[in-house]
C-alpha cells in the first residue's frame, strides 16, 4: 500500500451496514473519510451520521462492511476488527454527541487522565503522577488559558462547559483523524470561535477533521468537502459550493431560503 | 439490568409473544405444551431402561421442584422490575418458618399449611417492596446501591428472624408422608405437592400475563425498551402484584424445602447461587425458560450427587458450568451506545 | 507486662483490623472502580487455606520465619492468580453478572475447603499453625501479631491514599463513573480491572495468611459472606469513595460490637454466646439499608476530588 496522497490519514469504510430493531440505520457502500483536511458529514436527523461516527470508533459493532484506517506512511489497519480503545492507539478520536463526563473528576483530572499513558497507570508506580504533570504542564497550561477555564480543579459543570473539556480531551490526544460530533452545541460564540480556530490550524497541521454538525455557518466556514447523508446512505460528497447549490440536498435539507 | 427482556427482539414476556416477527412466529408455532409433552415422552422412554435414569429423572425433578419455584418467583421480579432482589432468599426461609409456625401452632397437617404460609411470604415480600425498595427506587438508587440494599436487607432478615422463631434448626411435627411410586422410585407426597405447585403456578403466570388487563399492561410495558423508566409509570397494583406472586413462589419454595428436610436460617441464602444462576443463565431465553432450565439443573443435581455420593461435588461443578455459561453468553455490559 | 490486655480483647483488635484491610481493599473495589465483589471471603479465604495448608501439610526444610514468610507468599500469589481469573470472568459483564461471577467464586473455595478434607480437615478444621517467632507468653506473641498486623493494615491504607493521589486511581475512577468514555479515550478498562482484581485480592489472601497465624485454625465456618458483608457494612457506613472510610466505618461497626459491647457493655453473660452475635449481623444487615437509602456517601460524604486537585498541583 503507497501513502495517503495527501500525507494525512483517512478512514475507508466499505459495505458498513447497521440495523436497530430491523430498521437499517446505516448503509453505506464506500466512503472515505479524511482526504481533505476539514471534512463535514451533513444530514437530516436520523441520516445516521452519528451512528456511522460510533461505527468507526467500533463503540456499536457493524452489521456488515469494514472500516479501514490508511495511516499517512501508507500502513493499514483494519478498524472494524478492533475493540474500541485501541481507536486512540492508532490515531483516531472522537468527541461524544451527548454530554459525557467522568462525575467525580475535575477539569484538570480529565485533561491528566487524557494525557497519561499505561506507563503512567501503574498500580505501583509512586512518582507517576508527578512525571505526568510536569511532562504535561505546558499544554495543559496552553488549552486551560486558550479556552479560557477559571478553575481547572473544579468538576465542570454546565453542559457547554462538559462539551469543551471532551473537546480538549480529544486534542490531548493528538490525534491523526478527528471525528467530531457537533462540536459546538451549546458553546457560546466566543468559545465556538476559539474550538473552529483551533479545528482550522489541526487540519492544517496534518489531522483529518470530519465534523458532524448542524450549524450550517460552522460547515460553511471550516470544511474544505462535505458528504451528504440521509435516510443512512451517502447521497454525495463534494466541495462545501457544489453541496450547497445542489437541489437534492436542499429539498432533503437546507429547505428553501437557505441557498 | 433488564437485557434478559428489553434486548429479546420478539418481546416475549413469560412465554407469550408480545410482538413477533414472521421467522419467529414460525419457529414458535409449534405449542410449547407439544415440546414439553413429547420430552415428557421421551424421558418415560428412556427412564423404563436405567435406574440411575429413574433415580436422577424423578428424584430430580421431585426433590427439586422448590429450586424451580424459588427460580421462577426471583425471575418474575428480576425480568419485570429489574430488581435483582438478593433478599429473596429470605422470602424462602421465612416461608419455611411461617409453614413450621402454622402446623405447630394450629396443629395443621403440612398440605394445610402450605398455602397460607406462601401467603404471608408474599404479604412479607410486599412489604419488603414498600418499606425499602420502593423508598430506593423514589430516592434513585441503581445498580450496584440496590443490590447492596438487598444484600443489606437479606443479612438482616436472615438474623432478625432467629430472635422471632429462635436459633436452633426447626423440624416439621407432621406424621411421616405417604411415599408414592414413581417409575418404582418412591416419592413422599409432599414432594409431589411440590411439583404440582410448580405447575399451577407457572401456568398460572403464564395465563396471567397472557389473558387479564394487568398481564395486558406489564406485556405493553415490558415490550417497550427502558424497562426501569417504564417501571415508574407502572401503576402501583402491578408492582404489588408482582411482589406478592414472587414472594409466593419463594415462600412456597420455603415451605417444600423445610419439609424436605428442616428449617434453618440459612434455608434459603444456601440455594441463592444456584437460583442466581438458573435465573441469569435461563433467563438468557424467557420466564418459561428458567423452568426449564431450573427443571434441567435439578435432575443434573441429582445425577451427578449419585454419581459422586457428595452433593458438595455436584454443586461445584454446577457452579463452574453455569459461570462458563455467563462467560459466554451472560448479561454484557451496555455498552458504548453513548460515545 | 501485658496484664491490663484481655486475651479476647487482642482478637477483637484483631478481627477489627482485619476487617479495615478488607474494607480499603473494597473500596478500591467497588468505592473507585464500582466493580462489584460479593466474593471477599473467597479471596481472603483462599490466602487462609493455602497458607494453613502449605504451612501444616507442606515438610519444609527450613523453620521460622522463613516458613511463614514462604507460605504467606504463596497465599498471596495465590489469591492474586483467582483475583486475575475471576477479574477475567467479570470484565465484561453488568453488575449482575460481576455479583454471581464473585459470589460463585467464594462459594467454590468454600466447597473446596469442607470437601478437600485430606487437606482441609473438612468441616471439623485443621490446627496447628504457630507464630512465626516465640517471644514467650501467648498474650505476648498476640499482642507483637496484632502490631504486625498494623504495620501491614497502615501499609494498605497508605497504599489506598496513594492511589487516590495517582493516574492509576485516576483511571479507576474513570472506569468507575464512565467505561465507555474511559474506553473511548484509549484505556484499556479490561486491563485496568485485571490489573485491580490482581493486586487487590492478592492484598486479602495475604490477610488471609495474617488471620491464619493468629487463630492457628481453619474453620470452613469463618470464611462465609458474612466477612464480605462486614466489610461492606463498615465501608458504606464511613463512606464507600473516601479513603478513610473504611476505618472510620469499620471501627463504628465492628468495633462497637466486637471491642465496645464485647468487653464494655454491662449485659448478662448468657447473651454473649447467641443473642449479640446474631443482633451484630442484624445491625450490619439494617445498616447497610439505611444508610444507602438515607446517607448513601457514607459519614465522611462525597468524594473532594476539587480539594486533594488543589493540593497536589498547582495547576491555577
Amino acid at each position: 500500500m503507497t501513502s495517503t496522497e495527501h500525507g494525512r490519514s483517512e478512514i475507508r469504510i466499505r459495505g458498513a451496514k447497521k440495523s436497530f430493531s430491523g430498521r437499517v440505520v446505516v448503509d453505506v457502500d464506500d466512503l472515505v473519510l479524511g482526504d481533505a483536511a476539514v471534512e463535514g458529514l451533513l444530514g437530516p436527523n436520523g441520516a445516521g451520521k452519528t451512528t456511522l461516527m460510533r461505527m468507526i470508533m467500533h463503540s456499536i459493532p457493524l452489521d456488515e462492511g469494514t472500516v479501514t484506517l490508511h495511516k499517512a506512511d501508507g500502513s493499514t489497519i483494519t478498524l472494524s476488527e478492533l475493540p474500541a480503545h485501541q481507536m486512540m492507539s492508532h490515531g483516531v478520536v472522537k468527541s461524544t454527541q451527548v454530554i459525557s463526563d467522568f462525575d467525580q473528576l475535575t477539569i484538570l483530572d480529565s485533561m491528566l487522565l487524557a494525557v497519561a499513558g499505561s506507563r503512567h497507570e501503574s498500580p505501583l508506580r509512586w512518582s507517576a503522577e508527578k512525571e505526568l504533570a510536569a511532562e504535561y504542564e505546558d499544554e495543559i497550561r496552553h488549552y486551560l488559558d486558550y479556552f479560557g477555564f477559571t478553575d481547572p480543579n473544579a468538576i465542570a459543570g454546565s453542559a457547554g462547559e462538559k462539551k469543551l473539556l471532551d473537546i480538549v480531551r480529544c486534542l490531548l490526544l493528538k490525534p491523526e483523524v478527528l471525528l467530531l460530533d457537533e462540536p459546538t452545541a451549546g458553546l457560546p460564540e466566543d468559545v465556538t470561535q476559539n474550538v473552529m480556530s483551533v479545528i482550522r490550524d489541526l487540519g492544517e497541521q496534518g489531522t483529518s477533521v470530519v465534523i458532524v454538525e448542524h450549524d450550517l455557518d460552522v460547515i460553511w466556514q471550516l470544511c474544505d468537502e462535505v458528504t451528504f447523508m440521509a435516510e443512512g446512505r451517502v447521497l454525495m460528497k463534494s466541495d462545501p459550493e457544489t453541496i450547497r447549490g445542489d437541489s437534492t440536498v436542499v429539498e432533503k435539507y437546507l429547505g428553501a431560503g437557505h441557498g | 439490568m433488564v437485557q434478559g427482556l428489553s434486548n429479546e427482539p420478539s418481546g416475549r414476556v413469560g412465554g407469550v409473544d408480545v410482538e413477533t416477527s414472521d421467522l419467529a412466529v414460525s419457529l414458535r408455532s409449534l405449542p410449547n405444551w407439544a415440546i414439553a409433552l413429547g420430552a415428557v415422552v421421551a424421558l418415560v422412554v428412556f427412564a423404563q431402561f436405567s435406574e440411575f435414569v429413574a433415580e436422577s429423572l424423578v428424584i430430580g425433578a421431585t426433590e427439586n421442584a422448590p429450586l424451580v419455584l424459588a427460580a421462577l418467583g426471583f425471575a418474575l421480579l428480576y425480568r419485570l422490575t429489574g430488581l435483582l432482589n438478593v433478599a429473596f432468599a429470605e422470602t424462602i426461609t421465612l416461608g419455611g418458618y411461617f409453614a413450621i409456625w402454622l402446623t405447630s401452632s394450629f396443629s395443621w397437617g403440612f398440605a394445610t399449611a402450605v398455602l397460607p404460609a406462601g401467603i404471608m411470604a408474599g404479604a412479607l415480600s410486599v412489604v419488603t417492596y414498600l418499606l425499602i425498595f420502593r423508598v430506593a427506587r423514589n430516592r434513585n438508587v441503581d445498580g450496584l446501591e440496590l443490590i447492596v440494599i438487598s444484600f443489606g436487607l437479606a443479612l438482616f432478615l436472615r438474623h432478625a428472624l432467629q430472635f422471632v422463631f429462635g436459633y436452633n434448626t426447626r423440624f416439621f411435627e407432621t406424621p411421616p408422608p405417604n411415599t408414592i411410586n414413581v417409575f418404582g422410585v418412591g416419592v413422599p407426597s409432599f414432594r409431589l405437592l411440590a411439583v404440582a405447585s410448580v405447575a399451577v403456578l407457572s401456568i398460572l403466570i403464564y395465563q396471567f400475563i397472557r389473558r387479564t388487563s394487568y398481564g395486558l399492561q406489564i406485556r405493553a410495558l415490558a415490550s417497550n425498551d427502558g424497562l426501569a423508566q417504564a417501571s415508574g409509570v407502572r401503576p402501583l397494583t402491578v408492582t404489588l402484584l408482582i411482589w406478592f406472586v414472587a414472594g409466593l413462589a419463594g415462600g412456597l419454595a420455603g415451605a417444600f424445602y423445610g419439609v424436605g428436610s428442616a428449617v434453618t436460617p440459612l434455608l434459603g441464602s444456601r440455594q441463592l447461587l444456584l437460583i442466581l444462576l438458573v435465573v441469569l443463565v435461563g433467563g438468557i431465553w424467557d420466564l418459561l425458560g428458567v423452568v426449564y432450565v431450573g427443571i434441567a439443573t435439578g435432575i443434573a443435581l441429582t445425577a451427578m450427587t449419585l454419581l459422586f455420593g457428595s452433593d458438595l461435588y455436584a454443586q461445584l461443578i454446577l457452579i463452574l458450568f453455569f459461570l462458563a455459561m455467563l462467560k459466554v453468553r451472560g448479561n454484557k455490559l451496555t455498552d458504548g451506545s453513548k460515545v | 507486662m501485658l496484664d491490663w490486655l484481655d486475651a479476647f480483647l487482642i482478637s477483637g483488635f484483631f478481627g477489627v483490623l482485619q476487617i479495615i484491610g478488607l474494607g480499603l481493599l473494597v473500596h478500591l473495589q467497588m468505592g473507585l472502580s464500582r466493580v462489584a465483589n460479593f466474593g471477599v471471603a473467597g479471596f481472603w479465604g483462599l490466602g487462609l487455606y493455602v497458607f494453613g495448608v502449605l504451612y501444616i501439610k507442606v515438610d519444609w526444610p527450613f523453620g521460622d520465619p522463613f516458613q511463614f514468610l514462604i507460605c504467606a507468599f504463596l497465599a498471596t500469589v495465590a489469591s492474586g492468580l483467582a483475583g486475575l481469573l475471576v477479574a477475567w470472568l467479570i470484565a465484561d459483564l453488568d453488575v449482575d453478572g460481576a455479583l454471581v461471577g464473585t459470589l460463585g467464586f467464594a462459594t467454590v473455595v468454600l466447597i473446596l475447603a469442607t470437601t478437600q478434607t485430606e487437606l482441609t480437615g473438612g468441616a471439623t478444621g485443621l490446627g496447628g499453625m504457630r507464630f512465626p517467632y516465640d517471644l514467650g507468653p501467648a498474650k505476648t506473641n498476640e499482642f507483637v501479631w496484632v502490631l504486625i498486623t498494623t504495620v501491614l493494615v497502615g501499609a494498605i491504607l497508605l497504599y489506598v491514599r496513594w492511589v487516590h493521589r495517582s493516574p492509576y486511581g485516576r483511571l479507576l475512577i474513570a472506569v468507575g463513573t464512565n467505561e465507555p468514555l474511559a474506553r473511548s479515550l484509549g484505556k484499556s478498562t479490561t486491563r485496568a480491572k485485571l490489573t485491580l482484581f490482581a493486586t487487590t485480592s492478592a492484598l486479602m489472601g495475604l490477610l488471609g495468611a495474617m488471620q491464619g497465624v493468629m487463630f492457628r485454625f481453619l474453620n470452613p465456618a469463618t470464611i462465609t459472606i458474612n466477612i464480605t458483608l462486614a466489610a461492606l457494612a463498615g465501608l458504606i457506613l464511613g463512606g464507600i469513595t473516601r479513603v478513610w472510610g473504611a476505618v472510620v466505618g469499620v471501627l463504628f461497626t465492628v468495633g462497637l460490637f466486637d471491642i465496645v459491647i464485647q468487653f464494655y457493655a454491662p449485659l448478662p453473660q448468657e447473651w454473649f454466646t447467641q443473642a449479640i452475635p446474631v443482633a451484630r449481623e442484624a445491625v450490619f444487615g439494617a445498616a447497610l439499608v439505611l444508610v444507602l437509602l438515607f446517607r448513601p456517601k457514607g459519614l465522611l460524604g462525597e468524594m473532594k476530588r476539587p480539594q486533594l486537585m488543589r493540593r497536589i498541583h498547582d495547576f491555577n
